[in-house]
């Protein structure tokens, strides 16, 4: 193979994404020739820069934005804003007149009669904006649960996993997205504590038909002996009386782990 | 409606908590400068809590945060070019005591790596450090796949030859490193 062809395969074979066959041949080019060797072995050794830690000090100003956020002082305090700004000129003469014992009395009474116009006038509406509000901002906080589990889900390590699946049970209604990932953790993660973790999130939901019916689907011989009983239980507790054929399907594969065959057996007897 | 505050900042607390390190990471690599790095990671979170509403589940947050990543740092640099054409990349930093081979090649490594064009360290930032996928960069990039990749291998073959021009240098001034190479952790 010549530089240029390499150069083309490189980057795929730098992230692991050839085929053995294809990697093959790089790798015996890369031995041969020094430029496109030494260039692969730049890229390797960029991963010995250590990861670098940021100053406490970030973390506290993460806080204090935070905190202003949740104490609604969030819309006054913008980074923007954060670094002291000279307030307009108009303002400030505002600002000196207001302070005027006199004025006082004045600034108070146009407050108050503000205040009797304004009440009269969206005493019925207010009450049902500060509903919409909350509705609003009730239905936004499940949406960003929902993100938060989605992408944690997502994530190469298992602990982040887990936590992902523990987000998604503070979801009130959890819609098919969350859900078909819940699936998918169940039955594709590398993980079994991921995965019984997921079964129990799912099982939360088993009143659920479409869940009930996942549930009996994802009962395979593929599946780990221990998520396989773990099911089983599950699915003996929700005496379900459809899982009977389920279970009998499952019976007689070949390939079934002769504790979870035992299981089973039990679990036809329970259910009827 | 306080409760619904505090369920946001407990999720922004929760992704910052997951984050801060990574993006203080991406900056301190493309800018080689901690206190720029980390205004920077406190800008995202604030633009997340900002525009959180703009965000689609559909896509991936890592992707939609890097976006907010590469925008808060185009606004940086637009607000520091008028003032001074000094940029923080070319930061002198603080000689690093080492005698260790190893060590040396690293800070070589590095010093090469600050020097490449920006547009292709990115790309090997994001790559190697982010452990973005192609795919990934080119949707953050709003460009091919391919012209990714293409801009990885310019970015290593670059890096060697800035490698190997530094080396050189090095060699000819015997021990001398010259004091101005950036390296991160070195800026305070």
């Amino acid at each position: 193979m010549k530089c240029e062809e390499i150069g083309e395969l490189l980057p795929d074979y730098l992230q692991g994404r050839l085929s053995s066959e294809l990697a093959g041949e790089v790798e015996k080019h890369l031995a041969s020739c020094v430029t496109c060797g030494e260039e692969a072995a730049l890229w390797k050794n960029l991963a010995l820069f250590p990861e670098e830690q940021p100053s406490p000090a970030l973390e506290s100003r993460f806080k204090a934005m935070l905190e202003s956020y949740q104490e609604g002082r969030w819309e006054k305090s913008s980074l923007a804003t954060e670094k002291s700004k000279t307030p307009a000129p108009m303002l400030w003469g505002l600002g000196n007149w207001r302070q005027l014992p006199a004025a006082g009395i004045v600034w108070a009474c146009l407050f108050l009669a503000c205040g009797f116009l304004i009440g009269r006038q969206s005493d019925r509406g207010a009450d049902n904006d500060v509903q919409k509000k909350l509705a609003d901002l009730q239905d936004e906080l499940a949406a960003t649960r929902q993100t938060v589990a989605l992408s944690m889900l997502q994530q190469q390590s298992a602990s982040q996993r887990l936590e992902g699946v523990s987000w998604s049970t503070r979801l009130p209604e959890p819609d098919t997205k969350v859900m078909g990932a819940l699936f998918h953790t169940l039955q594709f993660d590398n993980s079994v504590d991921v995965r019984l973790a997921a079964l129990d999130a799912l099982s939360r939901y088993a009143g659920r038909p479409e869940v009930r019916n996942g549930l009996m689907e994802a009962l395979q011989t593929r599946q780990s002996p221990l998520v396989q009983v773990a099911l089983i239980d599950l699915l003996v507790d929700l005496h379900d009386r459809g899982a009977v054929t389920q279970f009998k399907k499952f019976q007689q594969d070949p390939r079934i782990d002769p504790t979870v065959k035992k299981r089973v057996d039990w679990g036809i007897q329970q259910l009827n | 409606m306080s409760q619904v505050r505090s369920g946001v900042g407990e999720m922004l607390g929760v992704l910052f908590e997951r984050y801060h390190v990574p993006l203080f990471n991406f900056y301190l690599k493309l800018t080689g400068n901690r206190p720029v790095s980390e205004d920077l990671v406190q800008e995202v979170f604030f633009r997340i809590l900002k525009y959180r509403h703009s965000y689609r589940p559909e896509t991936a947050f890592r992707a939609w945060m890097y976006q907010i990543a590469r925008n808060a740092r185009v606004d940086h640099l637009r607000k520091r070019r008028p003032e001074t054409s000094w940029e923080p990349e070319m930061s002198p930093a603080v000689e690093p005591v080492d005698t260790a081979q190893q060590s040396q090649q690293a800070i070589l490594l590095h010093s090469a790596l600050m020097r490449i064009s920006e547009d292709k360290r990115e790309v090997l930032v994001l790559s190697r450090f982010q452990d973005l996928k192609y795919e990934e960069i080119a949707q953050l990039l709003g460009c091919e796949v391919s012209t990714v990749k293409t801009r990885v291998h310019r970015a290593l073959q670059e890096l060697r030859q800035i490698f190997h021009q530094l080396e050189s240098g090095k060699s000819l001034r015997g021990k001398g490193l010259d004091g101005g190479w950036p390296r991160p952790g070195s800026v305070q």
